[in-house]
C-alpha cells in the first residue's frame, strides 16, 4: 500500500502512536515505551500490515534535547513496504520493554544498542556487552564519552 | 651444484672425493632458518586477503620463498605476519600467541593498521595504534592493503636479516628502517630529504587542477 | 521494571548435572579467535555433548573499530574510505550504498553512464566474491584445490579492476556524486575476454566439486533452516534465498541499472548448506549474464556530477537506504542536523551481522565438522559484523 494509507492505517493502530517528529524518507511513526511491545505484536501479526523483518534496530543520541532515540527498520516482505518506528526516551533513565519475544534477531541487535548506548531493555534473556568487553565502562556511542585512549586530530 | 653452492655463506674447497665447505654453524642455520619460514594463520581483517590468501594463492606464489607451509598453532610456526587491524581485545590473544611461539620468532607487520592503526588511528576507543605496541616487530610492510608482492619485499628483507643475524628483541621499542636492504648508493639521509620534499609538494596540490587534467598510460598488456 | 545484566561467565558455567542416559557431562569448548576456519577473528564458545553441538554462543569484538563513532567525525567522502574497510569482498557494493544514500538525502543527480559502470563494476566485484567464497568452502572442506583455482580465476577480476581503479581490495571508488576515475580505455574488451574466459570455467568447477560424492556428504541436509526463522533472525541474501524465498533486493527495489537488465533470481528449497552452496554459483552465471547485456550499451557522459571539493550538504532529517551485496542486503542509516559533510550519526546495517545469528538456530544437533561447513556456507566476513 502506498505510504499516505500505510501511515493512517499504522496511526489509528493506537493512541499512543503517532506520524514522527523527525523527517524521513519513509513512513515514520513515534511510539512511547510503554506502548511499544502491543504496537509491534500488532505490526507484525495484522494480515494486511505484516511486518515480518526487523532490517535494523539503533540509537541516536540527542545529547541537546537529553533524549535517546530508538530507531527500528521495519520491511514486510508480503506486502513489500517499509516502516520506521522509534521511540524516544530520556537521557538519564533510558528503559524500554525488549522485542526479542517478537522478531529473534532483536536479541542481538538490543545487545548492541545496551553495548554502545547503555539503554536497558526490560525482559531481555541475556543482556550482555557485545562488542566490548564485560568490564568496559562507559558508553562509547553517547555523545559524550570521554576517554584518554581515544585520540583527537589535534591539527587545522 | 654451482647454482646451489655460488650463494653459499661458506668457503668452498673442490678436493678429490667432493668439496669441502668451511663455514660457521651460526650461518648454516640462519640460512636454513630464512628459506623456511612457516607462518601462522593469523589474520584479523582485509590485508589478510592480499597478504595471507592471495600470497598462498597461485599467481603470487610465497612458496618460492619457502613460506608455503602455513601452521594454525603457533608451537609449530615461527613468522608471525600481522594482516589487520589490533583492537584491544584482541591484543591480549596477540600477545598469547606471540609467547607461544619458540624461538628464534620473527614478526612482519603488514598494513597501516598493523603498523600505526592506519585509518582506524583517530577517534577510535578500541584500536592499537600499530602493532609494536603489544610485540616487537622486525620488518614493517606498509600499504592498505600491501600488495602481494610488497609483502615479498618484506619477506625477502626479513630472510637478509636473518642471514646477517640482525633481528630486534626489544619489546617496546620501534626500529629503524633496515639499512641493510637499501640498494646500492642510497643511505637514509638522500630518503629522508626526498620524503621531506615530497611532503611538502604534496601538501599544495590544488585538487581540482589534477582532477580535471588525468593522463591515462596506455596499458596494452593482453594478458589474457 | 527489572534489568538484570549478565556476564560470559554466567553463560558458559558448566552445568551441575550430567546427562541421564549415558555418564556423559556436556562442556564448554572454545574455537578462536585464531583459528583457521573462522574466517576472520571470530570466537565461537560450543557447548558439546561428546562431538555433538549443543548451543553455539558466538562472542564477538575481536575487530571493533568504533567505525559508527569514527565516521561521526569525519566528511562522507571520508566515510567511503572506512566503508570499503567493513565487507572489504564486496568494497564496492559498500561504497555504493552509502553513495547512494548520501545522494538521496542530499538530492545529487547522477546520469546513465554513472549508474551503468556501477552496476557493471558491482556485479563484477560480485564473481570475485562468489570465486573467493568458493575456492575458502572447499579449502574447508579440506580439498585446496578449488582455493587455487578460485583464486587464479579471481586475480583476472582484480586486474580488471586494479587497471581502472588503481586497487586490488580496498576501491574507495564508488563516491556521492559519482565514480572517483572514468573507466580504462581497454576495459569493455577486457571484461568480454574474460567473461569469455570464465563460462566454461564454471562448468569445470561444477564437475570438480559440486558432483564430488564427498562434498554432497558433507553439505547436503545439513543445518536446513525454515523461512519463517530466516525471516524472524532477518537473513537476507544467498541464505534467505536458499530456503525458498525469492526476496532480491535489485529486483524488489531496483537501483542502478538492474531494472534495465534480464536476469533470474537463484532460490533453493531447503536452506541447507547445499542450497546455500547452489544459489551462490548460480548467481556467478546470473552476474555473468547481467554485465553481457551492459557492457556493449555504456552510455557517454561525465563520470562525476560533483567538483570535487564540494561540501555535500545534506538537509536535516533521517535517512535509510538498502542494496544488496554478495552475502545480503546492507543498509545505511544517516542521521543529519544540517551540518555541511559529517553526519550527525551514521549506522551500518551489516548483513553478515543476521547471517551470522543464524548459526545459533541450525547447528545444534550437528557435529563440530558440519558446524565448519555451516559457517563456510553461510559467508561470513566478520569485520562487517563487528565494524
Amino acid at each position: 500500500m502506498d505510504e499516505q494509507t500505510l501511515l493512517d492505517k499504522v496511526t489509528a493502530l493506537d493512541s499512543a502512536v503517532e506520524k514522527s517528529r523527525v523527517t524521513a524518507n519513509r513512513p515514520a511513526v513515534d511510539v512511547t515505551a510503554e506502548a511499544l511491545v502491543g504496537f509491534m505484536e500488532t505490526l507484525k501479526n495484522t494480515p494486511d500490515l505484516d511486518f515480518n523483518m526487523l532490517c535494523s534496530h539503533t540509537a541516536v543520541d540527542w545529547i541537546k534535547d537529553e533524549q535517546f532515540q530508538l530507531v527500528y527498520q521495519l520491511y514486510s516482505l508480503v506486502h513489500a513496504h517499509h516502516l520506521q518506528v522509534s521511540v524516544f526516551l530520556p537521557r538519564d533513565n533510558p528503559v524500554v520493554p525488549t522485542v526479542s519475544g517478537i522478531w529473534r534477531i532483536a536479541e542481538w541487535q538490543e545487545r548492541e544498542v545496551y553495548d554502545l548506548f547503555g539503554i536497558l531493555y526490560d525482559g531481555h534473556p541475556d543482556l550482555r556487552r557485545l562488542f566490548l568487553e564485560d568490564d568496559w565502562e562507559g558508553f562509547p556511542l553517547r555523545k559524550d564519552y570521554k576517554d584518554d585512549f581515544m585520540l583527537d586530530e589535534t591539527k587545522k | 651444484m654451482a647454482l646451489i653452492t655460488d650463494n653459499l655463506p661458506t668457503i668452498l674447497k673442490p678436493i678429490p672425493g667432493g668439496p669441502f665447505v668451511l663455514s660457521r654453524v651460526d650461518q648454516i642455520f640462519n640460512l636454513a632458518r630464512s628459506n623456511s619460514l612457516w607462518p601462522l594463520v593469523f589474520g584479523t581483517s582485509c590485508c589478510a586477503i592480499e597478504v595471507m590468501m592471495a600470497t598462498g594463492a597461485a599467481r603470487h606464489d610465497i612458496s618460492r620463498f619457502g613460506a608455503e607451509v602455513v601452521r594454525a598453532t603457533p608451537r609449530q610456526a615461527d613468522l608471525l605476519i600481522i594482516a589487520g587491524t589490533i583492537v584491544k581485545r584482541m591484543a591480549k590473544r596477540l600477545r598469547v600467541l606471540y609467547e607461544q611461539m619458540a624461538e628464534p620468532r620473527y614478526v612482519i607487520a603488514t598494513g597501516s593498521c598493523a603498523i600505526s592503526g592506519g585509518p582506524f588511528m583517530y577517534h577510535s576507543y578500541t584500536t592499537v595504534r600499530g602493532a609494536d605496541e603489544i610485540i616487537p616487530v622486525d620488518v614493517y610492510v606498509p600499504g592498505c592493503p600491501p600488495r602481494p608482492e610488497a609483502l615479498f619485499f618484506g619477506l625477502l628483507t626479513l630472510q637478509k636479516m636473518i642471514k646477517e643475524g640482525i633481528t630486534i628483541r626489544h619489546p617496546d621499542k620501534r626500529s629503524k628502517p633496515v639499512t641493510a636492504s637499501l640498494p646500492q648508493g642510497i643511505t637514509m639521509e638522500d630518503l629522508t630529504a626526498e620524503m621531506e620534499l615530497m611532503l611538502k609538494k604534496d601538501a599544495d596540490v590544488d585538487v581540482q587542477k589534477e582532477s580535471e587534467s588525468k593522463i591515462w598510460v596506455n596499458m596494452t598488456d593482453k594478458r589474457l | 521494571m527489572s534489568v538484570t545484566i549478565t556476564t560470559l561467565a554466567d553463560r558458559t558455567r558448566a552445568p551441575e548435572t550430567a546427562d541421564s542416559t549415558l555418564a556423559t557431562q556436556e562442556y564448554f569448548i572454545n574455537m578462536g579467535p585464531q583459528h583457521p576456519s573462522t574466517h576472520g577473528v571470530l570466537r565461537i564458545v560450543l557447548k558439546l555433548d561428546g562431538e555433538t553441538i549443543r548451543e553455539v554462543i558466538p562472542v564477538l569484538g575481536y575487530v571493533h573499530r568504533g567505525i559508527e563513532k569514527i565516521g561521526e567525525h569525519e566528511t562522507y567522502r571520508q566515510f567511503i574510505h572506512l566503508s570499503d574497510r567493513m565487507d572489504y569482498l564486496s568494497a564496492l557494493m559498500n561504497n555504493w550504498v552509502v553513495s547512494r544514500t548520501v545522494e538521496m538525502a542530499a538530492g545529487i543527480e547522477l546520469n546513465d553512464r554513472i549508474e551503468t559502470i556501477r552496476t557493471i563494476v558491482a556485479e563484477l566485484q560480485r564473481i570475485q566474491s562468489h570465486l573467493l567464497w568458493w575456492g575458502v568452502f572447499g579449502m574447508d572442506l579440506g580439498a585446496f584445490t578449488p582455493f587455487m583455482y578460485g583464486f587464479r580465476d579471481r586475480e583476472f577480476a582484480t586486474d580488471i579492476l586494479e587497471e581502472t581503479i588503481g586497487s586490488r581490495l580496498t576501491m574507495n571508488y564508488i563516491q556521492p556524486g559519482g565514480l572517483a576515475k572514468d573507466i580504462h580505455p581497454d576495459f569493455v574488451s577486457r571484461v568480454k575476454d574474460y567473461l569469455r574466459y570464465l563460462k566454461p570455467k564454471i562448468a569445470e568447477y561444477d564437475g570438480l566439486i559440486s558432483g564430488n560424492v564427498i562434498v554432497q556428504e558433507r553439505v547436503r541436509d545439513i543445518g536446513p533452516m525454515t523461512v519463517e526463522d530466516a525471516v524472524s533472525l532477518g537473513a537476507t541474501g544467498p541464505v534467505l534465498r536458499a530456503c525458498g524465498m525469492p526476496y532480491d533486493l535489485r529486483k524488489v527495489e531496483p537501483y542502478g541499472v538492474y531494472d534495465k537488465v534480464d536476469f533470474s533470481v537463484a532460490v533453493g528449497h531447503t536452506g541447507d548448506s547445499w542450497d546455500r552452496y547452489w544459489v551462490r554459483v548460480e548467481e556467478i552465471r546470473q552476474s555473468i549474464h547481467i554485465i553481457e547485456q551492459l557492457l556493449d550499451n555504456i552510455p557517454e557522459g561525465k563520470h562525476m556530477t560533483l567538483k570535487p571539493t564540494a561540501k555535500i550538504k545534506v538537509p536535516e532529517g533521517q535517512y535509510y537506504s538498502q542494496m544488496e551485496t554478495a552475502r545480503g542486503v546492507i543498509g545505511v542509516f544517516l542521521v543529519s542536523d544540517g551540518k555541511p559533510d559529517i553526519p550527525y550519526r551514521i549506522h551500518v546495517r551489516t548483513p553478515n551481522f543476521n547471517n551470522l545469528w543464524c548459526a545459533t538456530r541450525i547447528a545444534p544437533g550437528f557435529r563440530v565438522a558440519d558446524l565448519v561447513a555451516i559457517v563456510s556456507t553461510l559467508d561470513l566476513v566478520i569485520p562487517d559484523i563487528d565494524r
